[in-house]
C-alpha cells in the first residue's frame, strides 16, 4: 500500500513534468529539428570515415566538400531550426499558430547574434559560431520567451484586426504583425544592452555562464549515473522515465553529441564521451533497462513456454530499441524479481564503456543522434566502427549475465506452474 | 465505422499493437479504424477518435487527457492493461475498445 501511495504521488509528478509547456516546448522543438540533426549527422560521418584511402580520393576528388556541405547547413546551424520549432510548438500548445511565433523567435534570435566582416569588401556576414551547438540555449530561452511574449499578446487583443470581407489568409498574416513589432523591439534592445557589456552579445554571455556551466555539469561522469538511475527508477514504477527527462537529456546531451561531430568535421580530437549517442549505443542497449542480453536469454534459453513465447516476440522489437513488451509483458515494471537487474544492467553497460573511453583505451563516440528505432549494431558501428561494435557486442554479453541469475528464479516459478496445470 | 486511437511515448510500441488489433479487426464484421500516435500529435487524430487508449508506459497523462478529450460530451479515455499491452494481445485490447465505445 505504501508503494502504491508513493507510485500515485510520482505519478501526478512525472504527469506534472511531461505535461509543463515549457519543457513540452523545448523536447518537442528539438525533436522537430532533429530530421535536420540526422542528415548533417550522416553528412559529417560519411566525409570523416577515416580510411587513408577513402580519404584521398574523396579530397583529391573535391567530393570531400559536397559531402560537408549538408553538415553545414544542417547540425553547424541547427540553433535557427531550433528557436523556430521551440516557439511553434509551445504556441501550438496554447492553440495559437505557431507558424508566427515561430518567425518572431527567429527573427529575435538573428537580432541577438553578433555579425562580423568577410573578405577585401567588408562584406557583413553571419558567423557560424553561435547558430549551431554554441547557440542552442539562446535557442531554447529566445523561442520560450517570445514565444510566451506572442501568446500573451495575442491574448490581450492587441492585433491589428482586419474588417470582415478580407480574405482569412490575409488576416492572419497582420496577426502577428504588432506582437512581432514588440517582441523584436524588446530583443533589440536586449541585443543592445549587452554589446554595451564586456561580453557584446548575449550568446557570448549564455554560453560562458549557462550553456558551458550545465554541460560541464551534465557530461559528467555522475550525471550520467544520476541519469541512467532516474530513467530506470521511473520505469520500475510503470513510469516512461525517458520521456520524463527527455527535455533534459536533449537539450544537454544532445550539444555534447553535436561538438564531437564538429570536431570529426575539423579533424580534432573528440572533447565528449557522454552525449545522446553514448545512451544511444550503451545505456538504451535494447530499450531502457539495456534489455537486448534478457531478450536474447529468453528466446533461446528460457525453460518456461511463457517465458520463451515472449522472448521470441520481443526479440525482433529490442533489437530496435522497442521493449514495451518485455517492460509490461514480464512485467519489469514493480517486479521485485527483476528490479535489481534492470537498473543494475544499464549502469554497468554505461560505466565500463565510459572507463574504456576515459582511459583512451578506445575512442569516443562520433556523437550522431540516430533516429529512435536504429537498430543495435549498426548504431554502434556508425558511432565508432568494429571496436564499438565489440563493445557492444561484449555490453551484451555482460548485461544479460546480470539479468540471467535472477531471470532463472522467475522462469523456474513458472515452469512449476505450467507443469502443475 | 468506429476509430480507436492509441498513444504512447512516440507511437512505436502501440504501433506493433495496432498490427496486432487490425489483423483481430479484420475478423469484424463492422469497419473499425485503428491508429497509434505520439503524445505530441494527438490533436491531429483525436477529432475523429471514438475512444483513446493510453499505452501502460504513458498512464501518468490519463488525468490530463482525460480532462481535454473525455468527460460527458467527450470520448472515453482509458489505460490498456499492461500484461496485455507487453503480451501484444491485440483481440483482447480489441474487444475491451470496443466495449468502451459502447
Amino acid at each position: 500500500m505504501a508503494l502504491s501511495g508513493f507510485q500515485q504521488k510520482l505519478q501526478s509528478v512525472a504527469g506534472k513534468i511531461s505535461s509543463n509547456r515549457y519543457l513540452k516546448a523545448i523536447s518537442d522543438g528539438l525533436m522537430s529539428a532533429l530530421p535536420a540533426l540526422i542528415i548533417g549527422a550522416f553528412s559529417t560521418l560519411l566525409s570523416g570515415m577515416q580510411f587513408e584511402a577513402y580519404q584521398n580520393f574523396i579530397t583529391s576528388t573535391g567530393i570531400k566538400e559536397i559531402l560537408e556541405l549538408p553538415a553545414q547547413y544542417t547540425t553547424n546551424m541547427i540553433a535557427v531550426y531550433a528557436v523556430f520549432f521551440i516557439a511553434y510548438r509551445f504556441a501550438g500548445s496554447f492553440d495559437k499558430d505557431g507558424a508566427p511565433a515561430g518567425l518572431i523567435a527567429l527573427m529575435s534570435f538573428f537580432v541577438l547574434t553578433p555579425t562580423g566582416l568577410l573578405g577585401e569588401n567588408d562584406a557583413i556576414a553571419l558567423p557560424f559560431q553561435f547558430l549551431g551547438a554554441q547557440g542552442l540555449f539562446v535557442a531554447i530561452i529566445v523561442g520560450l520567451i517570445s514565444s510566451r511574449l506572442y501568446v500573451f499578446i495575442v491574448d490581450k487583443g492587441f492585433t491589428i484586426k482586419m474588417p470582415d470581407g478580407v480574405p482569412p489568409t490575409v488576416a492572419k498574416t497582420f496577426t502577428g504583425l504588432v506582437p512581432g513589432i514588440l517582441i523584436v523591439v524588446l530583443f533589440t534592445i536586449v541585443s543592445f544592452l549587452f554589446r554595451m557589456t564586456e561580453f557584446v552579445s548575449m550568446h557570448q554571455f549564455v554560453y560562458s555562464f549557462i550553456q558551458t556551466p550545465m554541460q560541464n555539469l551534465g557530461g559528467g561522469f555522475w550525471s550520467l549515473i544520476a541519469m541512467t538511475l532516474v530513467i530506470h527508477t521511473l520505469w520500475l514504477l510503470g513510469i516512461h522515465g525517458m520521456l520524463v527527462i527527455l527535455p533534459i537529456y536533449l537539450s544537454i546531451w544532445m550539444p555534447l553529441g553535436v561538438e564531437n561531430l564538429d570536431a570529426i568535421a575539423a579533424g580534432q580530437e573528440l572533447p565528449n564521451i557522454v552525449n545522446t549517442a553514448f545512451a544511444q549505443v550503451f545505456m538504451l542497449l535494447g530499450g531502457s533497462g539495456a534489455t537486448l542480453g534478457l531478450a536474447i536469454i529468453m528466446a533461446f534459453m528460457a525453460k518456461s513456454k511463457r517465458y520463451k513465447t515472449l522472448g521470441r516476440i520481443s526479440l525482433p522489437g529490442t533489437i530496435f530499441g522497442i521493449n514495451e513488451p518485455l517492460i509490461f509483458g514480464l512485467p519489469i515494471v514493480l517486479n521485485p524479481y527483476l528490479a535489481i537487474p534492470f537498473v543494475v544492467a544499464p549502469l554497468v553497460a554505461v560505466i565500463i564503456p565510459y572507463f574504456l573511453m576515459a582511459s583512451g583505451i578506445i575512442g569516443k563516440l562520433a556523437g550522431a543522434h540516430l533516429p529512435l528505432g536504429t537498430p543495435a549494431f549498426f548504431n554502434a558501428i556508425l558511432q565508432g566502427g568494429v571496436v564499438i561494435l565489440i563493445v557492444q557486442v561484449l555490453m551484451i554479453i555482460v548485461t544479460g549475465l546480470i539479468y540471467y541469475p535472477f531471470f532463472r528464479v522467475i522462469d523456474k516459478q513458472a515452469l512449476k506452474e505450467e507443469e502443475a496445470a | 465505422m468506429k476509430n480507436i486511437l492509441l498513444v504512447c511515448a512516440a507511437g512505436m510500441s502501440t504501433s506493433m499493437l495496432v498490427n496486432k488489433m487490425e489483423k483481430a479487426a479484420g475478423a469484424k464484421e463492422e469497419e473499425i479504424k485503428i491508429a497509434a500516435t505520439s503524445g505530441g500529435d494527438i490533436k491531429k487524430y483525436i477529432k475523429d477518435a471514438d475512444v483513446l487508449l493510453l499505452g501502460p508506459q504513458v498512464s501518468y497523462l490519463k488525468d490530463d487527457y482525460a480532462k481535454q478529450y473525455g468527460g460527458s460530451d467527450g470520448i472515453p479515455v482509458e489505460v490498456i492493461n499492461s500484461i496485455d499491452y507487453g503480451t501484444m494481445n491485440g483481440e483482447k485490447v480489441l474487444d475491451w475498445a470496443l466495449d468502451l465505445i459502447k
